[in-house]
């Protein structure tokens, strides 16, 4: 089992949307995946499940089913997480709902981040609740892949989702904000991982709980080339490409050297196209691009990019599983 | 269904292409691709193939898996599914012997070769699955044409392919149809992938019948039937002023695409408040239920008839009629448990371009569609031999 965080702290790069269609075609590869919606925006899970069902999960709505009833114990200080309520979504799919109520969750993660350092048992039994939960979902229904789905931000939440997480992918848009956004997100995920290697030498001895390795290793970032065409220069957007493999190359994976070629560039995991005229279909007929069919309306050229896309997604899959497959043990298949 | 001793010469027996024996009860993918394969019968057995879920494929050893209900009616539900077209022929039974219990599936050789599962042709080389290659493929549909015996796999005398419009096929159905990554490698002549899709008839140089419904350009010349009438009267008699008319004609794909299009403009909705923060939406027919009605229709119809589908819209209630009753095992007494059908083909392309998910459940879903919305059940007339009827009341609030 491997655990892949898409992460990038610029918003709207259609990062939800690509963890949705890369976790379908996850599936169709055959492997089985957890998908976990750690974005209190919740964006994932109404991808994934259809407005009338949504009503189970939340409480407004009358449910609890969602990640805040897993932590609520915890929240209101009455216990340890409870057990995930997991969706079926289809063969090979679960998902982990999320809930606009996690944000409640954030203070009690700040908060708990320097006593870890103190040796505070319940201090880290918040800190690592997040891992907890996935790791038992993920064994309960067998999963050879978790994949999450985080906000944009570099906030406590996202630094206990990270610490979670093996791997690590960038959705980039080709952009100065991305680029700027890159710059931060690098040192901090960083700063992540070595502030988690002190806190887990603090842990107490007598403390039985599992506790994540906090690798979180940048597997590489994808190219979202949706948002920036739209009213720029094609010119410009490549010259955005072309400065992503030094950033990230100094400020991700902290090395001083400098990127000769930024054509075979090692940690560039592929580019997803905008798909303009599918997506719409695709957001109706409640499934990814490349699964549309003529009943969904792609025919004609919109039947021949649906083939398109299926490939596109294919690769950059297959790409991403095989970055993440490291042979270094810790109880992986 | 065989019996205890042709069991455990099945399960001696390691080399053979026609079982596969299994301990996982989970993966999906591993059991459809069995069933497509011994489906396919690539070997030529002619004698169905065994999926045996509870014994281990090295040595043969019964495992001891616990057989649930659950896991037998999983294994089902593989055959209507629609993930395996044309759908395969199957039994699933529960086998017992002293060292424990065993899931059976047997799959008999389908007549309509290839059978593909999620688009590739799954076949036996040997003891162990393969990927159809394009010979392979060849061969399997040679099989078909002399074994074909429903009607939408005949041959359709006269239509050739001048009369076919291949970019419809080529640009709609076959990407649909097709893994992406075998379209990419396809190099065959587009009338050659017709025919593995069982569209052309190479031995007699013209499409079949099948072919001519989806492909054709004026399918109304071979079958003066194929197509669906809309009428809305004022009142309830055919008698009453009609206010509107409308016919839908044309190769199967657009017919399929205007109705559905047509339907979503048909039926009006508002919203109705249910709570301060809830509102439902109410319409005096749900649209899911006459689609899946029409869907049925189009599926079932039997197209040497030469009446069309009529879709009638009176006053209070709306009434979908095809001609040709009930089909091989469905009877007065079986219906509407029991599937069968008259054009597997269509049955099989209308599941590829997406307007059915899963065969079998059409009328079920129609009932729910209804009652969600505060209709009463549909009604249907089924000892009629000429026609199928079937008759939704407007909702009452």
């Amino acid at each position: 089992m491997r655990t892949i965080t898409f992460f990038n702290n610029k918003g709207g790069v259609g990062k939800t949307t690509l963890v949705y269609h890369i976790a379908w075609m996850c599936a169709e590869l055959g492997q089985r995946v957890l998908a976990v919606d750690l974005d209190p925006q919740a964006n994932l899970t109404t991808m994934f499940i259809e407005e009338d069902r949504q009503a189970m999960l939340w409480p407004e709505e009358g449910g609890n089913s969602s990640i805040l009833s897993c932590i609520s114990p915890i929240i209101d200080g009455v216990g340890d997480i409870a057990e995930a309520p997991l969706q079926h979504i289809r063969p090979g799919i679960h998902l982990l709902p999320g809930d606009l109520g996690l944000s409640q969750f954030e203070d009690k993660l700040s908060d708990s981040w320097p006593r870890c350092l103190d040796g505070d048992k319940a201090a880290f039994r918040v800190i690592t609740a997040f891992y907890r939960i996935i790791h038992h979902a993920a064994e309960r229904v067998n999963a050879d892949i978790v994949l999450m789905d985080v906000g944009p931000n570099l906030g406590a939440i996202n630094r206990a989702s990270l610490i979670a997480s093996d791997h690590v992918v960038m959705p980039l848009a080709p952009g100065l904000f991305s680029l700027q956004g890159l710059r931060n997100l690098g040192p901090t995920l960083l700063t992540w991982r070595a502030n988690w290697r002190q806190r887990l030498e603090a842990k107490p001895a007598d403390l039985a709980i599992p506790m994540p390795m906090g690798i979180m290793k940048p597997a590489g970032y994808v190219v979202m080339q949706h948002v920036e065409r739209k009213n720029r220069p094609v010119k410009a957007y490549q010259r955005w490409v072309e400065k992503i493999p030094e950033v990230y190359e100094t400020y991700v994976l902290g090395n001083k050297g400098h990127v000769a070629d930024t054509e075979t560039e090692p940690n560039r995991i592929g580019f997803i196209k905008n798909y303009q005229s599918l997506m719409p279909l695709a957001e109706d007929a409640r499934k990814p691009i490349f699964r549309l069919t003529p009943a969904d309306g792609a025919i004609g050229a919109h039947a021949a990019a649906v083939s398109k896309c299926y490939m596109d997604f294919k690769h950059l899959t297959q790409e991403i599983i095989r970055r993440t497959d490291d042979a270094e043990g810790r109880g992986r298949k | 269904m065989i019996d205890e001793r042709e069991l455990r010469e099945l399960l001696a027996d390691l080399e053979s292409d026609r079982v596969e024996r299994t301990v996982s009860t989970t993966d999906t993918d591993k059991f459809c691709e069995a069933i497509c394969a011994f489906a396919n019968d690539m070997p030529g057995n002619n004698r169905p193939g065994y999926l045996i879920v509870g014994a281990q494929d090295d040595d043969g050893q019964v495992k001891g898996t616990e057989v649930t209900d659950r896991l037998l009616q999983k294994l089902s539900s593989y055959a209507d599914s629609g993930q395996i077209v044309p759908l395969p022929s199957m039994t699933v039974q529960k086998m017992s012997l002293p060292e424990g219990d065993l899931a059976v599936v047997e799959v008999r050789p389908s007549d309509v070769p290839p059978v593909r599962y999620r688009g590739r042709v799954c076949i036996r080389r040997g003891p162990r699955k393969a990927i159809a290659n394009e010979q392979e493929e060849r061969i399997l549909t040679e099989r078909r044409t002399h074994r074909a015996r429903t009607f939408d796999l005949r041959p359709c005398r006269g239509c050739g392919r001048d009369d076919l419009v291949l970019d419809l096929f080529q640009l709609t159905y076959l990407k649909a149809a097709i893994a992406p990554e075998l379209v990419e490698e396809n190099n065959r002549d587009m009338l050659l992938q017709m025919a593995s899709l069982g569209f052309w008839c190479p031995t007699e140089a013209c499409a079949t019948n099948a072919g001519a419904i989806l492909f054709s350009q004026d399918p109304l010349n071979w079958f003066p039937g194929a197509a669906i009438q809309y009428v809305r009267y004022q009142d309830d008699g055919l008698d009453s002023e009609v206010l509107d008319e409308r016919r839908f004609e044309g190769d199967l794909i657009t017919v399929l695409r205007e109705l559905d299009g047509f339907l979503r403009t048909l039926f009006p909705s508002r919203p109705e408040s249910t709570s301060a923060l809830k509102e439902v939406i109410r319409t005096a027919y749900p649209m899911p239920a006459i689609r899946e009605l029409l869907m049925n229709a189009v599926m079932h119809r039997d197209y040497e008839s030469n009446a069309p589908i009529r879709f009638y819209w009176f006053r209070g209630r709306i009434e979908i009629q095809n001609p040709g009753g009930l089909y091989g095992a469905v009877t007065p007494e079986t219906f509407p448990d029991q599937n069968d059908y008259r054009n597997p083909k269509i049955a099989e392309a209308m599941k590829i371009l997406g307007y059915v998910n899963t065969f079998g459940r059409g009328i079920a879903r129609t009932q729910r569609f209804l009652s969600d919305n505060g209709n009463p059940p549909a009604d249907f007339c089924i000892d009629e031999p000429a026609f199928f009827l079937a008759t939704i009341k407007e909702t009452a609030r």
